[in-house]
């Protein structure tokens, strides 16, 4: 019961804390605010259509229109409406990752730290095999296997970032199940599965959300490298794309899609950042100063 | 302590295979078929047969499996398919310009870090801590990809104070080459170093001894250079350490875009021309440096901090 | 404070560069050029790309070689004395091989004690020998392949033994004495003396083969004009050619096309070569670093990176006025070539539908395709031949290639899906770049015009060909350059027995067509070829296998001290023949 108090401590504390924090508030609504974006982009509700001509070829930024506010790209398409799309190929690839990479790094942290002895030392064997290749080859090598296009830049993402959760997950699960509550509740007869997830879980679910921040803004820089290296979104105006598009335009003027494209980013990883250490110290005694 | 040693030394072995496995699964079994484009444009079905046959590509698996152990602990990678040189020459080639661009970048880097991360630890919650996390943040949420064309279009390309792109080797010649990536590579990786550094510092000076000291009445720079700086050595160290493997790889970006001729361009090549026997080279050095300079830390680590016990 | 620390750093490092000094300094006569693709290797066996056939050509030399000066391009004597005797059937050459030759000094000659030996015929045998050898995995075995009497068997016969067996004779290829070559063809050919002047056909000397093995690539020991400095050198950056103290008696041709006397380029006539001292080549694998080298004056030449096109040219082609006042020199001219895209005819959705491909060809707009990705430097392709060979009719109007929604419309219509309705998505083909990634979108555009929709594939190089060479897939963008100056080149692309994995991308197949394909193989360049060649195009403009895209045309830059450059796109040794004017680079 106890745990139960205390998490509903740490979480309303943080709630304070963020509010209280005008700043951090500013991120948290940025954040939403893209992710607002994302879903309407998603569902055709902005920003459509994206590939119809609206102008010249390379046309500069103008007031003129808002088709034009960003300019225009080699075919005379609204620079603005590729960089919302961008949007939304950046947050769907930072939650599916999300989705991906939570789930294994959770499980598989949990069950080496509840478990101990040899599902440890496999767990252990196999994120430390997979942190010993580096990120980028194994990123690279799932690319090719999966064939290229979002689906593979998904499990590429998500498969080679599960690890530093399990780490931490395994890490915290080691020192919970010695507690007194776990031991009660084990004396009380709760099985192995319930001790974990009734019991232990909700005790360490705030390294899941502190880690979801750091997921989702490796995620959108892993796709930005991917496409840049030809094994990422296909026929969709992601960032990486339109940045890896500038390559060709910036000596002849055109940098009104390089800038777009980095400003959203820029924007939304530095929101995250922000917000995610505001999280942090808000969530994690240890490092508060 | 020489059981726990030899005992992470023996540790090496199942990661070694472990390696080995999953990047023979990934680059090998779907590396994808490199006979049509070397054969050449007016080929034969014939032609590409004998060609398959010189690359061993119609062996089974578990022989080519062999045949890629015998690759690691010979450190004979065979030949690339794109250029057809000897791959551990082409590595040995590389590693050339990439340290020359990297070890540089490295260490100033570390250091400009480390002393900014100090000051800033110092004065803590003061404005000068405030800034400084500040610009790190900032520094560290533009996309690196970014910095690189802003870089080579403004200062290379519009007031020409570098050269855009290229690489001479020989000691002065190289360096107005690498002079601009170095620098690019300082701006991205400055952020995160710094902040890593900087809380190794606080943590340590939350710690209860250096409390007591200050209790005692020990003047706060005494506490800080002498305790303080020493014991959070430890964590910065190790993350210095593990480093080192990855600046053989490059940077990988930067190379490509600047035009040297190291392993981060070779690397970018292999993945543009498809050449699994680079990209599946490049990746088990690299694992099995990391792999090595993990152990060499943790041995490191045992000898200097004794509270450190097995597990 | 940041920042301050960052500039600090930056001056030492400036500082540091700034006192960089050269090891030795450069002959004065040094002609930089660009190249602009890792070399792959110096083995002329191997020199399958243009970039790689250019540097090869430096140390090696074949047989026969294009005129530098003349056009249309003609053949003339290298290292044969004089063009070959023929016999009355067209099967047997003769050649005579010029005297005196040595091949580059090298520690490969043993028997000299590192001096080159002479040239014999014999050489030649070895090296088309070599190039039949299935272990060398030589890319140029189509020029022998079915074509030089016994060389298949004696192939055949190596592939069987596991090892090919130099010292058997090939009764095609004879040495009647140390200087006389006959060569015997199975048929006539009239393609065969442009197959040796390919450097595939570069002679190779036994020796050297055999001492470097493997890495024969990187140590190239010919006849030719250029030296490599095998210690400066890097074929990834930099290759450095010095000047072959010991090559042959070569004169700069004394006459040349109409107009070449007025631009300057006879001057030399009649000169020693090579007429440099040294030839450093710099790979730029970025177009932009190579733009600006040559914008400071130290390249030589230099091509015009497409996004530079608007800074050195005006909307008339023509230079703009601060290139004219440095004297930079323009060079044009029609590159022997085609873009396509291909429309794979052993699927069957194009297979039996001439009115779909039709309707395709029609959505393109070849106008907008010169002006977004050439700069307005190419010329719309109406058919399969490139201007400047015989075949090529410049009145010639393919009526699929007018961009026309209307009539693309109603023959998407007569295709049997109006409005693209019941049509598959097209499986469309292209490679990971930049570029093509644009020009990708530009088709998918195109189609979208009239209701056609694609599914792209994305490949690297490697992946592509295999894609391609498997018959998988149903539409890719390609590009053919002419081999040697004959239409032929073009339209062996249609032949069926040139399917797949043959040069026949689209694999085509029609009856009609080979049967004139074949009979204009029996003929020999004249009014009577070109006619039958023209009757060939027709067939392929209304089969349209190909949507015809365009034909580039090459702009390259020269600095006013480089003397005697003229853009010729066969001849890859035509660096020999450039000088550059000391007094005036001062």
């Amino acid at each position: 019961m106890s745990a139960f108090i205390k998490g509903r401590n740490l979480w309303s504390d943080a709630w304070i804390r963020i509010t209280k924090d005008r700043f951090a508030l500013l991120c948290f609504i940025t954040i939403v605010g893209y992710g607002l974006v994302a879903i309407l982009a998603k569902f055709g509700m902005i920003a459509m259509p994206w590939d119809v001509t609206v102008g010249g070829s390379y046309q500069a930024p103008s007031l003129a229109d808002h088709h034009l506010w960003l300019g225009t790209d080699l075919f005379g398409r609204s620079v603005l409406y590729k960089v919302i799309h961008g949007t939304r190929i950046a947050m769907s690839v930072g939650l599916m990752t999300s989705i991906i990479a939570i789930p294994i790094g959770m499980t598989l942290g949990a069950l080496a730290g509840y478990f101990g002895g040899w599902i440890d030392d496999l767990v252990v064997w196999f994120y430390t095999t997979l942190t010993s290749i580096p990120n980028i080859m194994l990123l690279i090598a799932i690319a090719y296997v999966m064939g290229r296009g979002i689906t593979s830049v998904y499990i590429a993402i998500g498969a080679t970032s599960w690890v530093g959760l399990a780490r931490v997950i395994r890490a915290e699960v080691m020192k919970h199940k010695e507690r007194d509550y776990v031991l009660a509740a084990s004396s009380l007869g709760a099985s192995h599965s319930s001790r974990i997830f009734k019991h232990i879980m909700p005790n360490v679910f705030h390294q899941v959300i502190l880690n979801f921040t750091m997921q989702f803004q490796t995620a959108i820089r892993s796709e930005v490298i991917l496409s840049y290296l030809g094994l990422g979104v296909q026929g969709q105006p992601s960032w990486g794309v339109m940045i890896d598009d500038a390559k060709l335009e910036l000596s002849r003027q055109v940098w009104w899609q390089l800038t777009g494209a980095t400003l959203a980013m820029f924007i939304l990883i530095l929101a995250l950042n922000i917000f995610g250490d505001t999280l942090r110290d808000a969530l994690d005694p240890k490092v508060k100063t | 302590m020489f059981a726990y040693i030899l005992k992470r030394i023996l540790y090496t072995i199942p990661i070694l295979f472990g390696v080995s496995l999953i990047v023979f699964v990934l680059f090998h079994l779907v590396g994808g078929d490199p006979t049509y484009q070397m054969v050449g444009k007016h080929s034969k079905a014939e032609q590409i047969a004998q060609l398959r046959h010189e690359l061993g590509l119609d062996q089974s698996l578990p022989m080519q499996y062999l045949h890629y152990v015998k690759q690691i602990v010979t450190f004979d990678y065979g030949r690339s398919y794109a250029t057809k040189q000897p791959i551990g020459e082409m590595i040995s080639r590389g590693a050339g310009p990439s340290l020359i661009l990297a070890i540089p970048a490295f260490i100033i880097t570390t250091i400009a870090a480390l002393l900014i991360a100090l000051v800033s630890a110092y004065y803590r919650g003061r404005f000068i801590d405030k800034f400084v996390l500040i610009s790190c943040v900032i520094g560290m949420s533009a996309p690196s990809l970014a910095y690189i064309l802003f870089g080579q279009y403004v200062l290379a390309y519009k007031f020409g104070i570098f050269p855009i792109s290229g690489f001479e080797a020989g000691f002065p010649e190289a360096l107005s080459y690498v002079a601009m990536p170095a620098f690019i590579w300082l701006v991205v990786s400055m952020g995160a170093d710094v902040r890593f550094f900087r809380n190794a510092i606080l943590e340590e000076t939350n710690q209860d001894y250096v409390r007591t000291a200050r209790s005692k009445g020990l003047e706060e720079k005494v506490v800080y250079f002498k305790h303080v700086l020493k014991n959070s050595m430890i964590p910065i160290v190790t993350y210095v350490v593990i480093e080192i493997p990855f600046l053989l790889l490059g940077a990988f970006l930067l190379e490509s875009f600047f035009g040297i001729p190291g392993l981060g361009s070779m690397t970018i090549d292999a993945i543009n021309s498809s050449d699994f026997p680079v990209l599946k080279a490049m990746t088990t050095v690299n694992s099995i440096l990391f792999i090595l300079g993990t152990l060499a830390t943790d041995i490191l680590y045992t000898l200097v901090d004794p509270r450190v016990s097995f597990k | 404070m940041n920042f301050r620390k960052v500039s600090c750093l930056v001056i030492i490092l400036i500082g540091l560069s700034a006192c960089s000094s050269k090891k030795e300094k450069e002959p004065e006569n040094t002609l930089h050029i660009a190249t602009l693709e890792k070399i792959k290797g110096l083995d002329p066996a191997m020199a399958g790309d243009l970039y790689s056939g250019d540097e090869v050509a430096r140390a090696y030399e074949g047989l026969l070689q294009y005129h530098y000066l003349k056009r249309p391009y003609t053949l003339v004597p290298m290292l044969a004395e004089a063009m070959p005797a023929v016999s009355e059937d067209r099967k047997t050459l003769t050649f005579k091989i010029r005297k005196g030759v040595l091949f580059q000094d090298d520690p490969c000659f043993k028997e000299t004690n590192g001096k080159g030996r002479e040239l014999v015929a014999e050489d030649f045998i070895y090296t088309f020998k070599r190039v039949a050898d299935s272990k060398t995995l030589s890319e140029g075995w189509w020029i022998f392949d079915s074509r030089v009497v016994g060389l298949n068997e004696w192939r055949d016969e190596g592939i069987k033994a596991g090892k090919a067996d130099y010292a058997k004779a090939v009764e095609g290829l004879k040495a009647e004495d140390k200087y006389t070559l006959k060569i015997k063809l199975k048929e006539p050919s009239s393609q065969f003396l442009y197959y040796l002047a390919m450097t595939f056909a570069y002679v190779v000397p036994h020796e050297a083969v055999e001492m470097y093995k493997d890495d024969f690539r990187r140590n190239p020991v010919g006849t030719g004009p250029f030296v490599f400095d095998r210690k400066e050198s890097n074929l990834n950056s930099k290759l450095i050619w010095n000047k072959n103290p010991t090559f042959r008696k070569d004169f700069y041709p004394s006459e040349g096309a109409p107009g070449d006397k007025e631009l300057g380029l006879l001057v030399d006539a009649g000169k020693q070569l090579p007429l440099t001292d040294r030839l450093v080549v710099t790979v730029f694998v970025e177009p932009q670093p190579m733009w600006l080298n040559f914008m400071t004056g130290k390249l030589e030449i230099s091509g015009i990176p497409k996004d530079n096109f608007d800074q050195a040219l005006g909307a008339d082609k023509k230079l703009h006025p601060e290139f004219e006042q440095k004297k930079i020199m323009l060079h044009k001219e029609p590159e022997l070539d085609i873009t396509h895209e291909s429309f794979n005819m052993s699927d069957p959705l194009f297979a039996k539908n001439k009115f779909l491909r039709q309707a395709l060809s029609m959505a393109m707009n070849s106008a907008q395709v010169v002006d977004l990705f050439y700069n307005g430097r190419a010329i719309a392709a109406q058919g399969p031949i490139p201007p400047g060979l015989a075949g090529y009719d410049p009145a010639l109007k393919n009526p699929y290639r007018e961009f026309n929604i209307e009539k693309a419309k109603e023959l998407l219509k007569k295709a049997g899906y109006p409005n693209g309705e019941g049509l598959p998505v097209i499986e469309y083909n292209t490679l990971s770049s930049s570029t093509y990634r644009q020009i990708t979108e530009f088709v998918e555009k195109s189609f979208g015009l009239i209701g056609v929709k694609i599914k792209v594939n994305t490949y690297t190089w490697p992946e592509f060909i295999a894609a391609l060479k498997n018959k998988k897939g149903q539409m890719w963008g390609y590009a053919w350059v002419a081999d040697y100056p004959d239409a032929e080149n073009f339209l062996q692309l249609f032949y069926s027995k040139n399917v797949s994995p043959g040069p026949n991308d689209s694999n085509y197949s029609n009856p009609e067509y080979d049967k004139l394909y074949e009979s204009s193989l029996k003929l020999t360049d004249g009014p009577q070829r070109t006619a039958l060649y023209q009757k060939m195009v027709k067939i392929l403009v209304d089969d349209a296998p190909w949507i015809w895209a365009v034909h580039r045309i090459k702009f390259t830059l020269s600095q006013p001290w480089t003397k005697n450059y003229k853009l010729n796109q066969l001849e890859h040794s035509m660096m020999k023949y450039l000088r550059v004017d000391t007094a005036l680079k001062k």
